[in-house]
This record gives structure tokens, sequence and C-alpha cells, in this order.
């Protein structure tokens, strides 16, 4: 499939009436309707389908590829005003902990599939604890699929431990938590977290001698040079994990049982070195009993807020001098991380073609509370009267870094009554900070969507909203589940709606669908599917 | 064909001397005509083509042979002959122009005006040239283009969307001393925050583009983005048509072009300024464009009344050697078949499967010509044209097809079958690129070469493609063109008749939905690799130990006895002997046996467990062995029986049950579910070994018990890891528990139980035997790893009954427990029980070797017997561990299954080395890796990466 790939790539410097659409181009559509319309590119005479064609078959024994990449050449994204890029999420253990391509087969179908239906290209899940030893084939020969059927790549660099499906944390890592468990994060019961490291170690050389700031650091370079040849060409972003779970937040969740509940978390503030720089701070606040420990009146982690003082609704401890002096520590904590490993992650990828981005939690329980138990747990200090995302855009407006939000699916009318839930309006609220700040936007499904059309509706009104400002939208994920008879409909439906938004059988001019046929000649299946 | 009859021919290798060939006459008729009759040469000269009819003897009679230009009919009896076809076909040659892209940076303004600046971009070709171009702010830190501000925008400048412009450059009336043709001037005030400008150029007339090391040119102004791709890093350019079909065959060009480069000014190519300080640059940038000639060449086909043949003649004013690579077609037209000897001069046979014929320069110098004769039979002629190593031209993607004889009204046709012969016959492939005329398109199926209009021919760079094609890379390649072709067709055929395209949609739909119907088919069915089964009180501890237990992944284990060891009494001593050896020969890891007093000799009877002296010799030797082990760099393995333990005493029923030395536990410690014992603990957690009294490891102080010897073993002895005899007796959830405790660098545990047969023939699908293992291992928290005892016993199968295709389960992956998780399998043939002198389940005896060649390949980590290591295996088997070693191979490299059929299987491990077992034939396929034997033998053959 060089061809195909070739052509997008060498479209990236081609201008525009020769582009092949895969982008979709509804905002486009706003402005030149015509030629959005029709996913594809106009003018190719109609000599040019079938000498591809031919091509494409007998490449099977042409050896193109290395020149391919070098003449690559970086993408040339739009600037706001472009269409929204597509990705599709693959599975979280395309790579095994065992560093091996999990289901090989089903993914290089599942990506030609993709890249028939239009689709922009895939997020790649990285994770620290499986390349640890500087062993990148696995992750590489899934770039490699990606990139022969001509999708983009979105790697996301996982610094996180997952437990379904299970992917540790690096070997030595974990052994360094287990001789010191204070690594870990750690709730008001001593339980720790396994996913992550602490954020108090972050520049402590707790790890052979070495700061985690500075393994991460090697982590991406480790990354940035085992995949040269993919930046810009195929990769077009970067995303950092910046916290369990991939995003930017304390595990507040409990530390068994899955990340889905609905209470208010805990806080994670009770490894030793957590509590050590609450100390300092408490003292140099000059009330030094404010840092023995973490609230004593929060609630546990799935109880009501209205359990224990803290989150009271009227009077509770954090609207009091303590409660606010806790939540911006605790807040700030996690800030000053997210900002630090941006730094470090826009040091080490910074002059490559390729966006940064990073994700955000979208805490939407409780939202309705003044007191927003579920983000002040999660280290984002939003509640009634201050808004705690204004700083989280300021940083990531700082490093330029796309802000990557979850939960598009979500309305309020689905949410569980009880949890005082709004993911519609938190969502805005991001949007606003992102927007006063310029940081661009892309979007992400919270799960896969189920049965019923209304989550996927959601996620088109998020798209094609007037004011929206996203950039990409992620869908999650790859499966078993995805390609399901019963989702599967929904998907190509959904994908297809997004690319001909209104278009009349009688109005596809007769190229129209072409590319997408070209682009999906499956030249190198084969190749792909023995990986 | 009858004529064909008696064709004996006297004919040179054809690599050789073309012009020497020596032929027979057809018929009387002709030979008078055409040859004249010479002796015969000995013999053994004589290659007989076509045996089946030849009558050698009186070939020998007869033999005539012309000197010089063979077989190739006059030009006085060519113009005799009746013209039954023609064709002038024109031909589109590239020629590559060399030339250069100029900018220059210098100040524009006044003295005052010491902020405007002036870009000057020039080219010294030929041609129709446009900047596409666009700014980046200083702001900006994305890779984005912007449209430059309007006051730097020349005037015939055309917005491309929201973030390019396109400016043609202009003709320069009068050449400057550079030679510049054509040039464009940017004005701009460096006060503007401007952090650079990129561009491509374009050439309108051939849409080629043409970049700087596949991206865009970068003058940068800030010092902000690294200067590899700015302007100053000057490598190279490389050329980027417009249109997508032109790609393909301009890319090799690219690639000549960037090999070509060696700047000289490498150095200076930092012209990225500090923080917006403006300097002038002058930079040249040396470009190739490629420019199209137009050539013709004339077929005629005449029907000689001379001879029965039919005379093909070829005439071009193509420049150079233009060579014709041909076959004639019978009677269907499809098939390229060499033609009948003679051939004419200068021809080489390419493959047995087309000819290679060189044309004569004509007289005049200007182009060539050429004479074939060809058979009255043959429907038709084929051919391309090869001009050099890399140019071909052939028609719009086809074969050129001359039809012959009577059959006149014979389309030209094209397509897949020729295609697919092409990769058949391991010639080169065709990169196809665009026809620019318009009206020359398809369906294909019309292209009839008697139509009266002009074929435009396509200039075709080509890749000489290695060797010979693997049949399955055909069979592939016609699957695909299949596919294409239908594309293709319904495609072409809408066009045709402006159909709506909704059709070819419903094409995509459907490959689309089958693609998503096998990507679910194997997702839901895939068995993850490993299996979660942390529960959630695990999770809520602190700390959970990690220790793998796989060593470095690069480990090749040597069984260290065999079960006969302890006869001499000095096993440890004797051993002693080969370290070095068995170091040289490339083993990581060596598996010593149970070193505890043991009622039986061998050590499987443990009794004291701190008692060290046992038939293989005394504790200060043990240590000496593992310490001369350590010096040579070898892990070492202890054999740690933990299922059972013999004991000292009887109870006061008889029962032996009672255990002394350090570790004097009484019957709480054995399992209860045993009658022999007597046991008071608790039932077994797994098996029974029946022998002597298995131990209770659910007890608190037996687990304490056994961790502390367990530790103590690696301290006292200096062991590194263990082998777990009769794993099947207790939970593997212990195991993690000792494993956790003593951290070993290696641990493999010993999970034997029988596969499932089914009226004695061993089933294909040995998954549950190997989900055993697995779920073993998963017990252990992938603590230890477990001996591959399914691979085994499909090896045995596949080698003993002829039945490789075994060596792939149902989703193409290795049928073991190396395909489900290789990173904790131990893959091994034979070892002390199933071998040996005991025998139990003896590896299929003489294919040892194949067993060998598979496991030491694959992934998973390999154990090698010590009678395999000493016997006159040992070369072959050094061999194989070198070979993995060299290429390195791992226990989680990647195997892809190229063949499994009756009689071959044959395997990819990482890319980087093919094996095949079996006596059936197989060569890894030469595309764009060429593979060299690396070791082979006796129904093996192990290829790698040249």
């Amino acid at each position: 499939m060089e061809v195909g790939s070739a052509v997008k790539r060498a479209g990236a410097a081609v201008p525009e009436a020769l582009l092949p659409s895969r982008s979709l181009g509804f905002r486009d559509s706003i402005k030149a309707r015509t030629r959005t319309r029709c996913v594809g590119f106009q003018p190719p005479a109609s000599g040019t389908w079938r000498k591809r064609a031919v091509r494409v078959a007998r490449k099977g024994a042409v050896r193109s590829e290395a020149v391919l990449d070098e003449k690559a050449p970086p993408p040339m994204k739009k600037k706001e005003a472009g269409p929204v890029r597509l990705y599709v999420g693959l599975p979280l253990d395309a790579v095994s902990d065992c560093n091996a391509v999990n289901h090989g087969k089903a993914i290089a179908a599942g990506l030609r599939a993709l890249a028939l239906l239009g689709v922009h290209g895939v997020d790649l899940p990285v994770f620290w604890g499986v390349a640890t030893a500087g062993d990148w084939t696995s992750y590489l020969a899934l770039a490699a699929m990606a990139r022969d059927v001509g999708l983009r790549l979105r790697v996301s660099l996982h610094l996180h431990a997952q437990r379904r499906p299970r992917l540790p944390l690096p070997e030595s890592v974990s052994r360094a938590a287990a001789s010191n468990p204070d690594l870990l994060f750690s709730d008001r019961s001593g339980r720790r977290h396994p996913d992550c490291l602490s954020f108090a170690v972050d520049d402590l050389p707790v790890l052979d001698g070495k700061t985690p700031m500075e393994v991460y650091e090697e982590f991406f370079q480790s990354f940035r040079f085992a995949f040269s040849d993919f930046f810009g060409a195929t990769i077009e972003d970067i995303t950092i994990g910046l916290g369990p779970n991939g995003e930017l937040r304390y595990p507040s969740f409990p530390p068994s049982g899955s990340h889905r509940f609905t209470g208010v978390g805990e806080f994670q503030c009770y490894d030793k070195y957590m509590l050590a720089d609450l100390k300092r701070h408490a003292m140099e606040a000059g009330n030094p009993f404010w840092g023995h420990s973490g609230p004593h009146d929060a609630p546990e982690y799935n109880q009501s807020p209205a359990f224990g003082k803290f989150f009271k609704e009227n009077g509770g401890s954090w609207e009091t001098a303590y409660g606010q002096f806790f939540l911006s520590w605790y807040s700030g904590k996690l800030l000053s991380h997210g900002d630090r490993l941006l730094s470090v992650a826009s040091q080490v990828f910074g002059d490559l073609p390729v966006a940064l981005s990073a994700k955000v939690p979208l805490l939407h329980w409780w939202h309705k509370t003044r007191s927003r138990p579920s983000q002040l747990t999660a280290g984002f200090y939003n509640t009634d009267g201050r808004d705690g995302y204004e700083a989280v855009a300021e940083i990531f407006s700082s490093k330029s870094c796309t802000m990557i939000v979850p939960g598009m699916d979500l309305s309020d009318r689905d949410q569980p009554q009880g949890v005082k839930s709004s993911p519609e309006s938190l969502l805005s609220q991001i949007m606003r900070a992102c927007k006063k700040h310029g940081v661009r936007l892309a979007g992400e499904n919270y799960s896969l969507v189920g049965v019923g059309t209304t989550a996927f509706r959601r996620i088109k009104e998020n798209i094609l909203a007037e004011n929206s400002r996203l950039d990409s939208f992620t869908y999650h994920r790859m499966g078993a589940e995805f390609f399901s008879p019963e989702h599967w409909p929904l998907f190509t439906e959904f994908m297809r709606s997004l690319m001909q938004p209104e278009m009349d059988s009688d109005d596809i001019p007769s190229s129209g669908e072409r590319l997408s046929v070209m682009d999906a000649v499956p030249a190198n299946d084969r190749e792909m599917q023995t990986v | 064909m009858l004529l064909v009859r008696w064709k004996p021919v006297l004919h040179c290798p054809p690599q050789g001397h073309p012009r020497r060939g020596f032929a027979w006459p057809r018929g009387p008729r002709r030979s008078l005509l055409l040859w004249r009759p010479i002796r015969s040469p000995a013999p053994a000269f004589l290659s007989i083509s076509s045996s089946k009819f030849s009558q050698a003897g009186r070939a020998r009679v007869r033999p005539i042979v012309r000197a010089g230009l063979a077989q190739t009919p006059s030009l006085a009896d060519v113009e005799n002959a009746e013209i039954l076809f023609s064709e002038t076909l024109s031909l589109k040659r590239s020629q590559t122009v060399e030339g250069k892209i100029a900018v220059r940076l210098d100040p524009a303004g006044a003295e005052e005006e010491v902020s405007k600046w002036r870009l000057t971009i020039g080219c010294n070709l030929e041609g129709k040239w446009t900047l596409h171009w666009g700014v980046s702010y200083c702001d900006d830190l994305g890779s984005e283009w912007d449209q430059p501000p309007p006051e730097m925008r020349p005037p015939e400048s055309v917005l491309i969307k929201d973030y390019a412009i396109e400016t043609p450059l202009k003709r320069l009336s009068s050449q400057s001393e550079r030679q510049i043709l054509h040039e464009l001037q940017i004005e701009f005030d460096s006060n503007t925050p401007i952090a650079a400008i990129h561009f491509v150029l374009k050439e309108e007339e051939t849409g080629a583009w043409f970049q700087h090391k596949g991206r865009d040119f970068r003058i940068s102004f800030t010092d902000y983005f690294e200067v590899d791709n700015s302007v100053g890093g000057n490598q190279g350019f490389s050329i980027w048509p417009g249109t997508f079909d032109e790609i393909s065959s301009l890319l090799l060009k690219a690639e000549e072009s960037t090999s070509k480069k060696d700047d000289p000014d490498d150095e200076d190519g930092n012209v990225v300024k500090q923080n917006r300080c403006i300097a002038p640059i002058y930079k040249e940038f040396p470009i190739l464009k490629e420019e199209f000639v137009p050539n013709h060449m004339t077929v005629s086909v005449r029907s000689s009344d001379k001879t029965d043949k039919n005379i093909v003649q070829f005439d071009t004013d193509l420049p150079g050697d233009v060579v014709i690579h041909w076959g004639v077609c019978m009677d269907d037209g499809r098939k390229w078949v060499i033609p009948s000897t003679p051939h004419p001069p200068a021809t080489k046979i390419f493959r047995q499967k087309a000819l290679q014929t060189l044309l004569q320069p004509k007289a005049d110098g200007l182009g060539s010509w050429g004479l074939f004769l060809v058979d009255e039979g043959t429907s038709g002629v084929v051919f391309v044209l090869k001009l050099n190593e890399y140019t071909w031209l052939n028609n719009n993607g086809t074969d050129f097809f001359i039809p012959i004889g009577s059959v006149s009204s014979t389309t030209a046709e094209i397509g897949s079958d020729d295609i697919v012969h092409e990769q058949q016959a391991g010639t080169e492939t065709h990169d196809v690129r665009n026809s620019l005329s318009p009206n020359n398109s398809y369906p294909l199926q019309n292209k009839s070469l008697e139509a009266s209009d002009p074929k435009n021919i396509n200039i075709l760079p080509m890749k000489p493609q290695g060797a010979q094609e693997a049949k399955e890379a055909v069979a592939y390649t016609d699957e695909i063109i299949k596919e294409i072709r239908h594309l293709v067709t319904d495609i072409s055929s809408e066009k045709g008749k402006r159909a709506k395209s909704k059709e070819a949609q419903e094409n995509i739909l459907q490959e689309i939905e089958k693609l998503a119907a096998e990507a679910y088919s194997i997702f839901r069915i895939s068995i993850p690799c490993f299996v979660e089964s942390v529960s959630d009180t695990e999770l809520m501890k602190p700390a959970v130990k990690l220790s793998s237990g796989t060593g470095s992944g690069y480990e090749i284990l040597c069984q260290g006895f065999n079960w006969e060891s302890h006869k001499s009494g000095r096993w440890y001593s004797e051993l002693r002997d080969n370290t070095k050896e068995l170091s040289s020969l490339g083993f990581t890891v060596v598996w010593l046996p149970p070193p505890t007093e043991s009622v039986s000799p061998e050590g499987y009877m443990p009794k004291d467990l701190y008692n060290l002296n046992s038939r293989y010799g005394s504790l200060e030797e043990l240590k000496d062995l593992v310490n001369s082990f350590h010096e040579v760099g070898i892990k070492v393995l202890g054999d740690a029986v933990l299922n059972h333990r013999c004991a000292h005493y009887q109870n006061k029923n008889g029962i032996w049950n009672v255990f002394g030395g350090r570790l004097n536990w009484d019957d709480r410690a054995i399992v209860a579910d045993d009658p022999h014992f007597q046991g008071r603990g608790n039932k077994s957690s797994g098996d029974n070994f029946h022998a002597a009294p298995n131990i209770d490891h659910s007890q608190d102080f037996v687990r304490r018990d056994l961790k502390e010897w367990l530790r103590w073993l690696r301290k006292e002895v200096g062991y590194d890891g263990w082998r777990l005899d009769f794993v099947r007796g207790f939970w593997g959830g212990y195991v993690k528990d000792y494993m956790e405790a003593t951290e070993p660098y290696f641990a493999v545990g010993e999970y034997w139980d029988s596969l499932s047969y089914t009226y004695g023939d061993m089933d294909h699908n040995q998954d549950a035997h190997r989900q055993r293992i697995v779920d073993w291992i998963n017990a252990t928290n992938g603590t230890a790893g477990a001996f591959d005892v399914t691979t085994k016993g499909i090896l045995h199968s596949a080698l003993e009954k002829c039945e490789y295709w075994r060596l792939s389960d149902q989703n193409g992956k290795p049928p073991g427990v190396v395909g489900w998780w290789a990173s904790r399998a131990v893959t091994f043939i034979e070892n002390h029980d199933t071998g040996s002198t005991q025998g139990h389940w003896r590896f299929p005896s003489g294919k040892e070797m194949q067993g060998y060649a598979y496991i030491l390949t694959h992934p998973g980590t390999p154990a090698v017997f010590y009678d395999h290591i000493f016997s006159h295996y040992q070369q072959e088997i050094s061999r194989l561990i070198s070979v993995r070693n060299e290429n390195k191979i791992h226990c989680r490299s990647t195997v892809k299954i190229t063949k499994a059929e009756r009689d071959v299987y044959a395997a990819e491990i990482d890319g980087k080395l093919a094996v095949k077992i079996g006596p059936g034939y197989y060569e890894p396929p030469n595309g764009p890796t060429k593979w060299v034997v690396a070791a082979e033998g006796r129904d093996y053959k192990v290829w790698e990466t040249s």
C-alpha cells in the first residue's frame, strides 16, 4: 500500500485540490461546499486509477519503502479552521506485557477496514512498562502496519500501569517500589496505588539514582530514536500520559476494582514524600498543624459527599482557610507535575514535526454540587466560584500542547440520578478555558458506545458544533466489541454521516469515491498479517 | 506445431557468446536460402531443446551452423514478404536533466531602510515553475504553514486554502551570470514576526514537485528549530511528482538523487540565525528534473513465402542499446512462452521464461532494428523494452502484444495473467506511471493494437527483483490483482456508461464489512498473552514483588546431566572439565541435578534437604562446579524437588512419615489425601506423586521452611535459579511465593502431563494441554517459566508421521506453549526422563536435529539435553546456537509461519531468520530481504538475512 500512503504524504505538500480529503470536511463545507462534499480528489484523469491499480499489483515485488520514508514531507496540518481528524484507538494491549504484538491479524484486518472507511489514523498506546528495555520491535511493527495501510498515528506514551489488561510498570520501577512502597500513591488508610509513581518523587533520585523525570526523559528519547522514521509522515501527534489512566490526575479512585465508580474518591497524599511536602508547605504557610496529614473529615471512595464534613455543600471544610490551603497545595502538585513533564516532553519532541498533546479527565460526577468532590480528589481545584481548568489550560498553552478531553459521548440526560453529574457543563467549562488560552482541543469518547445511537449523536454534536474547537477526535477503542455486529454498523454509520453530512447520491461526482478505494487497495496485507 | 518435431539445436549457454549461436535448419527449403551447412562441432556441444520430440541421431547427421548473425532473415527476404500487420507505437522516454535552485537572501532597501530584505529564488531549468510557499510566525510552534502577510505577497500570487500561496517564477529575459532562467523575488520587512519561510517548487508541465530532503525548504530566521531541515542543511533534494500516479516511478529517481548527493557545503549548513537576526544567504541546490522525449517503434509482421514462419520486424529510433524482452503466446494468447529456437542473435534466455534480444544499431546510427522469426502456430508476440537496468518501457503497465498470423483480430490481451507470469518468471516488476493522454484510458480490453490511434507507451523505471518470488507470493499477488481488476472493471465500466459511483461504493462497503468481520472473529477468539489473575486483595498489598525468572531473554539452557550421571560418584568434578566448552558452545544457563541426599541415586527422592552430599559429589565439589560455571559466565539452576520428601522414620503405625534432619517435620507436613503416608495436612493442591510423601504446601511452617531452604541454597551453593521438579503436585501460587522469596534469575517448572489423543492419534489441537501449562505459569504470576511439553509432543507427531502441518495452530502460531506465552516457555526435545537410559518418551530417533532446528530458531528459551551436546550432533547444535545468537533471537521473538504442510514446515523469526524442517521443499522468498543459508542438515535448513 505504499502508493496510497505515499500519495497522501506527497499530498501534504500538494495543493488542496489534489488532496485526498481523508479528513472530514464539514467545517469547510460551510465555506466551500462543493469541494468537501466529495470525499476524494477531483481531477485525476480517468487513466489514473487503473494504472495505480496495476502498479499496486506489481508492487508485491518492488522495494521502495525506505525511499518513501525519506521523502515524506511533514504533515501540514491546517490551523483551527481545519476539519476534524478522526482516529480510532488500538487495543491497550495491542502490545502485551510480554512485549509481543497481540491480535496482530485482527488488527491488520481492522486497520484495513478503518482505512477503507476513511478514518484518518489510529491511536497507538505505548506503555512504559512494556517497552522498558528499549525493545520497540512490537510497537514498530504496529506502527508500520498502520503506515502501510495509509493511516496516520497518534502515539500515546503511557507512564502508568494498567490493571485490565494487565500492563505493569517497568520491572526496575516495580522493584524500587517494592523496596520503597512510598514511591507509590497512598490513600488515607495506607493502601497503595500500583498504577503510578507519586508526583512528590518526580525529582528525587529514587530509581537507581535517577529521578523519575530523568527516567521519563530517557523513555521519551528512546521512543524518539526508535521511531525516527515515522515522525511527521506517519506519526502526527504524541500524547504524553501525565498520570494514572494516562490522564492528568491523582489516582483518586479506589485502588482495586474498576475505574468506573461514581463516588467522590479519596485524596492521595499519604505517601511519605507527599506528606513531607505538605508539611514543608504548611510550615511556609505559617500553619504547621495543617501539615500533619490530609483532611481528616473527607469521606471514603464511594461514600456520598455528604458523609464527613469536608465536602459539605454549605459550610464544608473545603470552604475554610484550611480547605483552601490544602486544596491549592494538592492541585498545585498536580499542575506542577503536568508542567514539568510536558516541559520534558517538549524538550525531547519539540523539534519534530509532530504535535504534542495530553489528556485531562472529565470528572463529571458531583459537578452539580458546589464542592465538586470528585474533581477535588483528582486534583482539580474547581469548586463553585473557582475555575480550576484555567490554570490547566495555561500550562497546556505554554507548551503548545493539545488538550484531549474524553467523554464527548456523555450527555447529562443519560447520567444516573443521585450523583449530580453533568458532563456537558463540565465539558463546556473546559472548552471555555481552552478557548481563552488558545489551547487546541481534541476529543475522545468515554467508552465504546453501546446499543443506541444517542452517544454517537452526542459525539457528532460535539464535533460539529459551530463553536467547536476540536482538532481531532479519537474513538476508543478497537477490539472484539468494536467490530461486533452490534457495534460496528453504528460506527460505520457514524463515520459516513460525518464524512458526507448531507450527501445525495446524485451529487457524488463519479471520481469521488475512487480515492478511498485506491487508498485501501490492500497490497501489503500479507505482510501486515504476519506481525 | 508439427514443425517443431525435430528441431535439435546447437545452442550456446545464454550468457555466453550469443553471436556464436549454432542452429539447425528447420527444413530444407529454408536452409538453402538462409544458412549454409558447416561441419558440426563435437557432439558434446549439442543441447537439445525439445528432447521429447527430438531425433538426436538425425540431428547429428545434419549439423548446419551459421556463424555470425544466425537465424536472422535477411532484409531482402523480408521485403518480399507480405505485410500482415504493422503498427507504429509511440514511446515516451524520460530523461533526467540536472539543474539547480538558487536561494538568495539579501538586503533590499536603501541604507536607511535596514529592515527591508529580499528573498530571491531562481531556477536554471526550462519549465513552468511555481513556488508553493507559506510562512510560520514566531509564536507558532507547530509545523503548520501560514499565509504570508499581504504586503509580502507578490502580485501574481494565488491563495491556496488558508495556509499557503502559489507564485509563479518569472522567466528572465536575459540570462544572468548564474544562468538563472526563472526567478521570483519576495520582499519583506524583517520586523514582521516571521520565524521562517517555507516553500516547495512545482513544475507545472510535468507536475513534479521539488522538495528538500523530502520536506519543505525552510528559510529560518530564528534558532528555534533544528536546522537539519532548513535550507542550509543541504543533503539533497527529492522530487515529488504532482500527480499520484507518477510517484512510483519518480521515487526511484529521487532515490538516485539522494545517493548522489555529496554536498561540500555541509558544514556551513546552519543558516539559522540566532533570534531573528537575518543575514544574507546565497545557496544553490542541485535538482534532477525528468523530461519526456518522444520516440517511436514500428513493428511489422510479415509472412515469409520462404519459410513457414512469420517475420516480426522491430524498428525504433530509441537511442542506445535497446533490448527486447519478449516471448510468444500460444493459442490462448496469455502465457509467455519462449519461442522455439533458433533465436535471433544477441539473445539471452531470461530465467527460462523470456528472451532478451539486443537490437542491432541502424546504419545511420539513429536507432536500432531487429528481425525475429516466429512459428506460425503462435498467436502473438508479447514484449516489453528494456533500455537499461532500471528503465523499461511497456504498454501502459502491460505487455505489448503483436498478433501474428491469421489471428489478426486478436486484441491486446493484457492484465493479471501477464503480471502473474512475470512474477513467476522472476523478472523485474514494472512500475507503472500515468499516461498523460486522457483518451488513453480504459477499458483495457478495448485496446486493440489495430486501432488506428497510436498508443502511448510509458516509461517504466524498474527495480530488478533479486530472485524468484515464492509461489505463495504469486498466489497472493494473484489474489490482489483479481481484487483490483474486479474494482477496475467495475469502475471503468461505470465510467464508460457515466454510471453512478454508488456501485463502487457498495464494493468498498462490502470489503469493509468483510474485513470488520474478519477482525471481529479473530479478536473474539484470540487468547490474551497474559490472563489477569491479580485479585483485589493482592492489589491492596503495599508492594508486589516481581521477578520474571526469564533471565535476559537470550538464554540458552543446557541440561547438565543425564540419568546415568550419578554412577561415577564424581559428576560434579567431571562436569567441571566441560564448563569452558559449554560456554564456548553458547550456553548461558546450566541445569544441575538435584543436590540433596536422596533415597534414589538420581536425587529425585530427597530426604534431608540440608545434606548436600549426593551421588553426584560433595557440597564442596558442587560449590567449585558452580564457581567454575560462574567464571565462564554461565548461570546455574538448582533442581529443587519441592513436591515430595522421603521420611527418615516410621510413625507408631509403621508408616514412613516422620522427617529428620534439620527440617524435622511430622505428619502435618504431609498431604492428607494419600492413604499410603497417612498425612495430617490439608488435601493436596495438585496431583500426587505416589512414591513418596507429598509435602503439604498449604502449611505456613512448611512454606517458611522451604523458603528458608531455597534461600540457603542460593547463598550456600550459589545457584542463580531453579528447575522445579514435578510442579503438577502443588498449586502454582506457592511457587510464586517461593520465587518471590528467592528472586531467581531464571526459573522453570516441570509441568508434565499427557497430551490429548483420539484413538491413538494425537489431536491437532493441543490447546487444552498448553492451557494447563499456561494456567500453571499464570498461577505463579509469571515468576517461573515451564517446560514446553506441548511443543515436544507435537514435534513427535509431526516428525514421526510426517505431519508437519501440525506445527501451526488454528491461528497460524506455533502450537505449543511457545505460541501463547513464549517468554515463559522453555522448549526442549529430550531430558533425563524422556530420553537417556529411561526413555519414557523418546524423541523420534534420528530426527533430533530437526527438533533442535525448530527450538533453537524459535522464541522461547531452548534447552539442549546433555546427551545431545556430547554426541555427533554437537557441531550442528553449536552452529544453530551461534546462528541464534548472531541474529539475536530471544524468547519473545515473533514467528511468522510461512508454510505448514504435510512434509515441510517453514517459518520466519523476527524477519531475521528463516527455517524449514521436513523433507519437503522450501526456499524463503527473496524479496527485499536476501536470505543466505546459515545452517543445514538432514531435513532442515536455516537461513539468515544477508
